[in-house]
């Protein structure tokens, strides 16, 4: 198997994707539901139909084209952390999406094992649907985990991954199906085939090195030729977990576009949607300003920059630390965690051991020492300056009761700041020499008195 | 003598030794538990029945929806008698992450680790780190264990309301009843809730339609609560699930003021909301005990639990195994075993010893070795104990009497035990061990709880232990537990102040460059007891030339899901199912739906992701494995 994890994708005739669909063979029969009956059914009607009464509640505003789209979830090698994710978003929330809330989106039916009502075979019935070509409306398939070496698996007789049964196995027996074969199944109709988090977009923790399972990304199992129906590779919203509203945003903001009135959302060489992920961590972390005067952090839990204790922000793509992680609270770095680079196609093998400096960091801060061993006293200068009040330095006096009196500057000190403030005043329009007309000539009593210069 | 099925004695100083004179003491045919009937006999009987029946149905729920991860659970119903007669669980997810872990570093086990469960959150990191911190013999300062306190308890406010109104509320809801149950609806319309002043609710018809799925009134109450514990975890851990903050040693946690407080600010909403969360769930069994008594065995099993203790007592934890019974004592939340309703032992090394994992119907090969025969303290190890696990991945054909699952089979004493959040309140509850507080007692029968002063005014609550364990009490230990937590997220904050106001800032035992020259290069064996949002965590830690040469994580959700054991004993869900009445009306068998039975099921919260990565091999297991799988390639 080690070669078929290091084989080349570009000089093989067929993806692994086609590889497995040419073992399992097509598929025609479905689940018989008239034997079925209610079993896996306790609310007597699937979620769609549940939830119609609010999402279609009335004639819906018209924004676009789209009423209704169908989202199939599958979890390959995953924590179930992006359904996590998903499920903290707020710009949309879910719930907004799928009760049809957000104005100018279609109502979103998503087929999901940790929301839906209905278990079981019943729950499957619209993924035959779609693969039946018999679905009511276009659909997206969303995969959440890495897409596991199945062809593997069934030559020994089983699977790593399975979700539901179906009857395709010898004389319409049932088998259980993995979330591979429906993903292989579902692509070549599907609007778009999103990958949700690290592992779904470039295989993550279950691909790394040593694993059993064959372990690979959707854009690996479907290969550079993949389009959608649409004409649209594989999507690719990465982080593990991804920042839930990261996702939100991209489905919506292509759902914006096909709905007419949004921009077509910009996504980078890669599939990863450009606005999110055009700029690394580094750019807009709270903490980058301390890189930039060479203060780091030496221990766990300092203040300052991380990058000396394990953090690979200046080369990482992601936006944590300005969306933080869930309602624009948290972020790796705004709260002292180090960025081990979850976001990347390299995770986690390229940044591993953790906790141990990037080696490359070494020229960079050894630069922003030399720096910022200028910027820092120069900037402290003029802090301490703006700390007073106009009024203090008319005075020549603090009259701070704290335990920590503040020092009132040394003559040098106000000297330069008074050569500071001229330079500052330089092109100051209150200097020139029109005559002020809207107020009384006198001052109030006790009014400012003239500057002590 | 909290051993009966295994021949462990205990000196005078309670020191374990093995019962003298028995060749192959952990032989699964020497020490066996006491059972009627072998589960081979018992399923040819059922397939026999079912051949001969028409009203008896042998079903597969593939997949099972609303738990966490990948679930399919199989019965066979008869439905005449309206009893599940067998029942399989099986788990059909593998991934390897042990596996992976074989061979690296021993610091990549937390962010790697970490990964084998996104739903709940930082468990796993945490466990990983104090692993790997008994190994290394390095104890984190007492600020870093109350950041990782407050984190963890903070995380158990986002897992119970995600259960108890996104999972499983929606069995209860009005949508479900007058579908599964229309019996009950009228029942419903008529019933004034008892806590109608608390939570609001005129009938029990109001609540469940409250219940409903997406649209009700709890339901999305329940999901805006567990987004505000999220920004509580996430401003101690960056990120979530999978916290970036955790370090061997201690956290990276840059706390401040400003910390606190919106920690402190975020909890503060919490205790008003968790008065009704456990008025809610008071409510729910109180209903369904009266229209129908048959209710009480609706996931009914007996009374055997285990739990490694959860939150450390931040100035006793020292990190090392030989003093883990004193630390493990003075957890928030005591560690501890109860068999038919007897708290047997409250020590972790007790805990540690008895534990074994077997594979008989899982689709791994047998590899149980004996490279430790004891652990560091000289007590006795089973080659099935986790240390001396080499489980071998094998996927292969489903079959009831042989392999179905990618779940193994852990067993305490050979009994089986189940984990659960609620089995938290059961041992720190008849153990009166816990810490003093202001706010959290144990009676032996009961934990008493104080509910702080919100926009709703100050009440003492009271959790008794139930007298049969069953979906609703299960559902209703949460709840309670809800509160539990966040008391002790309250305890911790208030420590967290403490030890700011004395100066204390260290939150890390070693910076990254003495972390990086305190990794041993000798052979070292740990494990770190943790807990999850459905009870017992541990991972279990050999290294050896500053490398990871064997990693095993136990969740709860492998102790609930479990397959039978080498006896044929069925796991806690199959179980649970099996003892549970069909109640629905199925005079029509075509409107069976099997809500009895999902609401046994998803009362254990099932937690699939990280249920199926206990399974590692060395390298050369690995290698073995990609053999037999290429073979047919």
């Amino acid at each position: 198997m080690a070669d078929r994890q290091t084989r080349s994708p570009v000089r093989e005739p067929r993806t692994p994707a086609q590889e497995l669909l040419d073992e399992l063979g097509p598929v025609t029969q479905f689940h018989d539901t008239s034997h079925l009956g209610a079993f896996g059914m306790p609310s007597g009607a699937m979620t769609e139909d549940m939830l119609s009464p609010v999402a279609t509640a009335s004639s819906p505003t018209r924004f676009g084209p789209l009423e209704k789209v169908h989202a199939f979830w599958f979890a390959g090698a995953s924590c179930d952390g992006c359904s996590v994710a998903v499920t903290g978003a707020s710009t949309p929330s879910l719930e907004s999406l799928l009760l049809g809330a957000h104005p100018g989106l279609p109502r979103v039916v998503l087929h999901h094992p940790v929301l839906n009502v209905e278990s079981g075979a019943h729950y499957l019935r619209p993924a035959e649907q779609a693969i039946a070509g018999e679905l009511d409306a276009p659909y997206v398939v969303i995969l959440e985990g890495s897409i596991m070496d199945e062809l593997v698996a069934n030559a020994a007789g089983g699977y790593w991954s399975s979700q539901g049964e179906e009857p395709w196995g010898p004389n319409g027996e049932l088998r259980p199906v993995t979330a591979t074969e429906w993903v292989a199944r579902l692509a070549p109709n599907s609007a778009a085939m999103i990958a949700i988090g690290t592992c779904a977009t470039w295989g993550g923790i279950p691909s790394a090195e040593g694993n059993p399972t064959g372990a690979m990304s959707l854009m690996d199992f479907l290969g550079k030729d993949y389009r959608s129906v649409l004409g649209v590779p594989v999507v690719n919203v990465p982080g593990c977990p991804p920042i839930g509203d990261n996702f939100n945003e991209t489905v919506a903001a292509v759902l914006y576009f096909l709905q007419g009135f949004g921009p077509l959302p910009e996504f980078d060489e890669l599939g990863r949607p450009a606005w999110l992920f055009g700029e690394t961590v580094h750019r807009n972390c709270v903490r980058g300003a301390y890189y930039e005067e060479g203060s780091f952090a030496k221990e766990f839990g300092d203040p300052e920059c991380l990058v000396e204790i394990g953090c690979w922000g200046p080369v990482v793509n992601c936006n944590i630390t300005s969306r933080g992680a869930i309602n624009h609270v948290g972020g790796c770095m705004n709260a002292g965690g180090a960025c081990i680079g979850c976001t990347m196609p390299g995770f986690p093998d390229k940044f591993t051991p953790f906790y141990k400096r990037p080696p490359g960091s070494m020229a960079s801060t050894t630069v922003s020492r030399m720096v910022g061993s200028v910027i820092r006293p120069l900037r402290k200068f003029s802090n301490n300056n703006l700390n007073r009040e106009v009024r203090w330095d008319r005075q020549g006096a603090t009259p701070s009761a704290f335990s920590r009196e503040k020092s009132e500057p040394s003559a040098l000190s106000h000297a330069s700041h008074k050569f500071y403030d001229t330079l500052r005043r330089s092109s100051d329009t209150a200097r020139n020499d029109a005559d002020v007309w809207g107020k009384r000539d006198e001052a109030p009593s006790g009014g400012s008195p003239p500057s002590r210069a | 003598m909290c051993f009966k099925t295994l021949p462990v004695e205990f000196d005078d100083r309670g020191n374990a030794t093995l019962r003298g004179g028995i060749p192959n003491p952990y032989d699964v045919t020497v020490a066996k538990p006491h059972l009627a009937r072998s589960d081979v006999e018992r399923r040819e009987g059922i397939e026999r029945l079912v051949a001969r029946n028409g009203h008896i149905k042998d079903m597969n729920m593939d997949p099972v929806t609303r738990i966490a991860g990948a679930l399919a659970v199989h019965v066979t119903a008869d439905l005449e008698k309206g009893a599940y007669l067998d029942s399989h669980a099986q788990a059909t997810l593998f991934r390897g992450y042990e596996v992976i872990l074989m061979g690296r570093d021993p610091r990549d086990a937390i962010f790697v680790a970490s990964r084998a469960c996104g739903v709940c959150g930082g468990v796993h990191a945490h466990a990983a780190a104090y692993a790997i911190e008994q190994a290394m013999g390095i104890c984190p300062p007492p600020l870093g264990t109350v950041v990782r306190n407050m984190t963890e308890a903070a995380e158990m406010g986002y897992d119970n309301p995600l259960h108890l109104y996104l999972l499983a509320g929606p069995d209860y809801s009005e949508a479900v009843i007058k579908s599964s149950n229309p019996e009950l609806w009228p029942l419903a319309e008529k019933w004034s809730c008892v806590n109608e002043h608390i939570h609001g609710f005129k009938t029990m018809a109001d609540l469940m339609t409250a219940l409903n799925p997406l649209t009700g009134a709890l339901y999305r109450e329940g999901l805006e609560f567990t987004r505000l514990s999220r920004e509580m975890v996430v401003l101690l851990t960056g990120k979530y699930p999978h916290p970036e903050n955790v370090v061997p040693g201690g956290v990276s946690t840059t706390l401040t003021l400003q910390t606190l407080n919106e920690f402190h600010s975020r909890l503060g909403k919490i205790f008003d909301y968790a008065q009704r969360m456990m008025a809610v769930w008071d409510d729910i069994p109180a209903f369904f005990y009266e229209a129908d008594d048959r209710y009480q065995f609706v996931g009914y099993r007996p009374t055997n639990h285990i739990d490694p203790g959860y939150w450390d007592d931040p100035y006793a934890y020292d990190a090392t195994y030989e003093n883990c019974n004193a630390w493990g004592e003075k957890r928030w939340s005591t560690p501890g075993v109860v068999i038919d309703g007897e708290l047997v032992t409250t020590r972790l090394t007790d805990i540690n010893i008895g534990w074994e994992e077997f594979v008989e119907h899982s689709y791994y090969d047998e590899s149980s070795t004996s490279r430790y025969s004891h652990d560091m303290l000289g007590n006795p190890l089973s080659p099935y104990h986790p240390w001396n696990k080499r489980t071998l991945p094998k996927p292969g054909a489903r079959d009831w009497k042989d392999k179905y699952t990618w779940a193994c089979t852990p067993r305490w004493d050979r009994k089986v035990v189940e984990a659960g959040c609620y089995s938290r309140l059961l041992m720190t509850a008849m153990a009166q061990k816990l810490p003093a507080s202001d706010f959290i007692s144990a009676t032996g029968t009961s934990m008493r709880l104080l509910v702080p002063k919100g926009e709703v005014g100050e009440r003492e609550v009271e959790w008794r232990v139930p007298e049969r364990w069953n979906a609703f009490e299960r559902n209703r230990g949460r709840a309670y537990h809800y509160l539990f937590s966040q008391l002790v997220a309250l305890e911790s904050l208030l420590e967290a102040y403490k030890l700011m106001k004395q100066g204390e800032k260290r939150v890390a035992a070693l910076d990254p460059s003495a972390l990086e020259k305190a990794i041993p290069k000798d052979e070292r064996v740990s494990v770190g007891w943790w807990g999850a949002g459905r009870g017992w965590l541990t991972h279990h830690l050999v290294m050896d030339k500053g490398k990871i040469t064997n990693y095993q994580i136990c969740t709860p959700s492998t102790i609930n899901a479990s397959p039978r054991d080498p006896w044929g004993q069925p796991g806690p869900y199959e179980e649970a199912v099996m003892n549970t009445p069909i109640i629905e009306d199925v005079s029509d068998p075509a409107r069976f739906t099997s809500i009895d039975m999902l609401r046994a099921i998803r009362s254990f919260d099932p937690c699939m992701p990280c249920t199926t990565h206990v399974h590692t091999g060395e390298g050369e297991v690995v290698r073995e494995v990609n053999t037999c799988s290429c073979g047919g390639d």
